[in-house]
């Protein structure tokens, strides 16, 4: 079993990784003082990783979409019980979320945190279903995805990554479409659970109120032994241009509500971290509530408080979406378009570079209180075999001519999409 | 590992509670206003945090405001406004990264409640009122935010229902008031209900940190010394009385799925009994309507129960198709019933303690987590720590959570559905 401290100085923080030998990655990080443990169990397997190959099955396979998140609600039920009943007996707080590229399983509690983690790592190895568990669920998923179908916030995201992206699956909704959920059946979750779930292409990460040695002991006990499957995952060739240039719909709000995303080229590992940061940077130099641009437009009534912007990146995507309420969204894009071709001419406002430096990492302080932000930290950086401490360190270290660059590389004006919402304009009646 | 809290009168209605806590890595400043709720003056009140905490005589623009926040690593300056039973609770909250994490070990906190005090007791004024310009356009976000609660249908249905399960009472009103009361707002009005607010509303002050600082807590006295006040008197919340009938009532929307909300009244004296009972009901993922009308039966997407100590009321709140609609109805009350004759086995009633316990132990490792426990249980009149009230839970017995749920009577059933159908 390889372990290792990783400090990191600036912080004087630290926490445990160990290799172990059923090809686990484990992070532990024990939080002095605290009450709760916040532990994540998970897969790196998400919505889009929907066409996959591996040793045994060297031709790649296409699945349905939504099977990720169909395997995630299935696995919570055990052939006599279901999950939430074991965790009972702990007290434990349990759930799980399958994202575009991950699917967790999680807990946390003050008391009994062995006997909770013994529950986590077990039922996460140990898949049970039948067609007829597998058919019941078609009913409950039916309704979570009819429920989104009403949520405006959801909608006018997927509508722009629907504008955005031609191929690639993060333009299909997490949980999938009623018609492809009726293609799966027990031996095609199988068939992703035996690809996906293998300890090699999983983590698992605890922080707050745990001793390490304990938590090693039962994963020794409890982790069963994996071949490497050698999993390859893949996607159709994106093109670089978007799909639409506008997308609407109307729904049952009050003022209209946008999302435009600015398409640009992905990368991995450690680049993809610096992506994310620098982008992060230009997005909070151009347009956040200090902005000479926010308050040009919070000034006009274009945009209100809702305004946002953010940095949506993945395994195969990267954009930049700035979203919020507006009378006028197509003239808010144009407004947005206009600064950033100004911002390239003449650079980004240069006075503020060491404000939303010391800004962003006034946030990761923030974080360093939260066992729930820590686990998801340290399980998001190993699944791509990162420090939890990279994040901080390169905002540390980001410089002003770093930002100006991505802000060209970043932003091409000619690869937008504006998803929009508009109000049905109906009042609600009494009956 | 205990936190240390303690309370202390600053001034007639002002209190200062302070919760140190050595794990904090951040600071948070949060000052409360606790007023009556009323139609009348909730727009009014509602609007005034947006306004104090967008600017200030010293920072004259939410830019300057914003770029003084940056450098104090990204220190956090909000105004909100909520409700605690008939309450409006108008609030403005500022964390911060503890000092010994700058850079230059800069006195980021005390600097930080420097722009706040001066935010709240030195606004930024033209001709002796709000800013005009400010004020019209906080006020057109307090109009869109009104508006913008129909985005989300489940608080949206939430919200509606309250208005039935509450009526002819303050909790009634929605905390950000309506629009037609919003629209008529001036800036004059909103200052000189300011100035009221300030002399006359029971003020809770908060510091939460990893220790005491003195220097914030002088910088806020200062700043409250100078406030001339005539306490109005402490808030409290009446418990709500269970209607003659079952209010029915059913609000028609574009939408696809169906909300139901249902109200209950209880006149039973003892809120921890309650929360048990409400535990084994419906609040956890092994409660009964979760393991029956959505596991069991796919009644509903979600379904689950709610207690409000404040007033004395439970609710359930369902994502339910249009068809399912009565059958969810039945089987909600048919899963009360079973509370009632103690149809849960010993073993689910020690569940239910010990999902309640691992939240409330948890709640002192999260700032605005204890900071709102203790600023709740002093609006019910006490101070209890979570560790004390994990104690009197333990010794709630199965025949005190029968009787709590005997007490529960169902008072309003607010459904919201889509247009399409029959009348």
């Amino acid at each position: 079993m390889e372990k290792k401290i990783i400090r990191n100085e600036r912080t004087g923080e630290q926490y445990t990784y160990v290799k172990h030998p059923t090809g686990l990655n484990i992070y532990i990080w024990k939080m002095e003082n605290y009450s709760t443990t916040y532990a994540l169990f998970g897969t790196k397997y998400g919505s889009i990783n929907t066409k996959f190959k591996t040793k045994s099955e060297p031709d790649f396979v296409t699945v349905p979409n939504g099977i990720a998140h169909y395997l995630e609600h299935k696995l919570f039920e055990n052939e006599d019980c279901d999950v939430f009943s074991l965790y009972a007996k702990t007290g434990a707080s349990a759930n799980a979320y399958t994202t575009f590229d991950k699917t967790c399983y999680l807990f946390s509690c003050t008391d009994n945190v062995y006997e909770s983690l013994e529950i986590l790592l077990n039922f996460v190895q140990d898949p049970y279903f039948t067609e007829e568990t597998v058919q019941k669920e078609q009913g409950i998923i039916g309704q979570e995805i009819r429920m989104y179908d009403d949520n405006a916030n959801w909608r006018v995201f997927f509508n722009m990554l629907q504008g955005l992206y031609l191929n690639h699956p993060v333009k299909i909704d997490i949980a999938g479409t009623v018609e492809s959920i009726a293609q799966i059946n027990a031996d095609l979750l199988y068939k992703c659970y035996n690809t996906f779930y293998n300890l090699n292409n999983m983590v698992l990460s605890i922080a707050g109120n745990i001793d390490e040695d304990k938590a090693l002991e039962l994963c020794d006990k409890l982790l069963k032994n994996n071949e490497n499957p050698e999993l390859e995952t893949a996607f159709e060739p994106e093109p670089e241009t978007v799909c639409e240039k506008e997308v609407v719909q109307k729904l049952e709000v009050a003022m209209p509500i946008f999302n435009i995303g600015f398409k640009a080229k992905p990368e991995s590992g450690l680049e993809q971290v610096r992506a994310e940061i620098e982008t992060n940077f230009v997005l909070s130099l151009l347009s956040d509530e200090s902005s000479a641009f926010y308050k040009k437009l919070y000034d006009d009534g274009l945009i209100n408080s809702s305004f946002s912007s953010e940095v949506f990146l993945g395994d195969g995507y990267f954009c930049s979406i700035f979203g919020g309420e507006s009378r006028n969204p197509k003239l808010v894009r144009d407004k947005l378009i206009e600064e950033i071709n100004r911002c390239k001419k003449e650079g980004l406002d240069k006075d503020r570079f060491e404000a939303v430096k010391k800004s962003y990492y006034g946030a990761l302080i923030r974080d360093l209180n939260d066992s729930e932000a820590i686990a998801t930290v340290m399980l998001n950086a190993g699944m791509e075999k990162l420090s939890a401490f990279d994040i901080i360190e390169t905002v540390a270290k980001v410089t002003f001519e770093d930002v100006s660059a991505r802000l060209d590389k970043q932003f091409d004006t000619e690869k937008v999409t504006i998803s929009i919402i508009e109000p049905v304009h109906g009042e609600g009646e009494q009956a | 590992m205990a936190i240390k809290y303690n309370r202390e009168k600053l001034g007639d209605g002002i209190h200062y509670n302070s919760i140190i806590n050595e794990r904090q890595k951040t600071n948070t400043v949060i000052m409360h206003f606790v007023t009556g709720l009323s139609q009348e003056t909730a727009s009014l009140n509602a609007v005034i945090p947006y306004i104090l905490a967008g600017s200030s005589s010293v920072y004259p623009t939410l830019t300057e405001l914003n770029k003084k926040l940056s450098e104090l690593y990204g220190a956090v300056l909000k105004g909100s406004v909520s409700k605690m039973g008939d309450s409006q609770v108008l609030s403005l909250m500022a964390g911060c990264i503890n000092d010994r994490y700058a850079f230059d070990g800069e006195a980021v906190t005390e600097e930080m409640t420097k722009v706040m005090t001066d935010c709240l007791t030195s606004p930024h004024l033209q001709d002796g009122v709000f800013f005009e310009k400010d004020f019209e356009l906080k006020k057109q976000e307090l109009i869109d935010d009104i508006e913008a609660e129909i985005n989300e249908k489940r608080s949206f249905a939430f919200k509606r229902a309250n208005i039935n399960i509450f009526r002819d009472e303050p909790a009634a009103v929605s905390v950000k008031g309506d629009v037609s009361h919003a629209e008529k707002l001036t800036s004059a009005d909103a200052f000189r209900q300011y100035l009221e607010l300030l002399k006359t509303a029971q003020i809770e002050i908060f510091f939460v940190g990893a220790q005491e600082s003195a220097g914030c807590k002088k910088i806020i006295t200062d700043a409250l010394n100078s406030i001339d006040r005539a306490f109005g008197g402490d808030n409290s919340s009446a418990k709500s009385p269970l209607k003659g009938e079952v209010c029915r009532v059913t609000e028609r929307y574009d939408v696809a799925q169906s909300k139901m909300v249902m109200g209950f009244k209880t006149d039973c004296g003892d809120p921890v009994a309650l929360k048990l009972m409400n535990a084994i009901f419906g609040a956890t993922p092994i409660s009964k309507l979760f393991m029956n009308v959505r596991e069991k039966l796919s009644l509903c997407y979600y379904c689950s129960s709610g207690y409000n100590d404040k007033k004395g009321t439970l609710y359930v709140d369902s994502g339910v198709e249009q068809e399912n609609i009565a059958k969810a109805e039945a089987e909600i009350l048919n899963q009360l019933d079973a509370v009632r004759r103690g149809d849960f086995t010993d073993e689910d009633m020690e569940n239910a303690r010990k999902s309640i316990m691992n939240s409330w132990r948890g709640v002192s490792d999260g700032a605005r987590s204890i900071a709102e426990w203790y600023f709740s249980r002093s609006y019910s009149g006490d101070s209890l720590s979570p560790e004390e009230m994990i104690e009197k839970l333990k010794k709630i017995t199965r025949e005190e959570v029968i009787k709590a749920a005997e007490s529960v009577r169902l008072d309003t059933v607010y459904v919201l559905t889509g247009k399409e159908a029959k009348a």
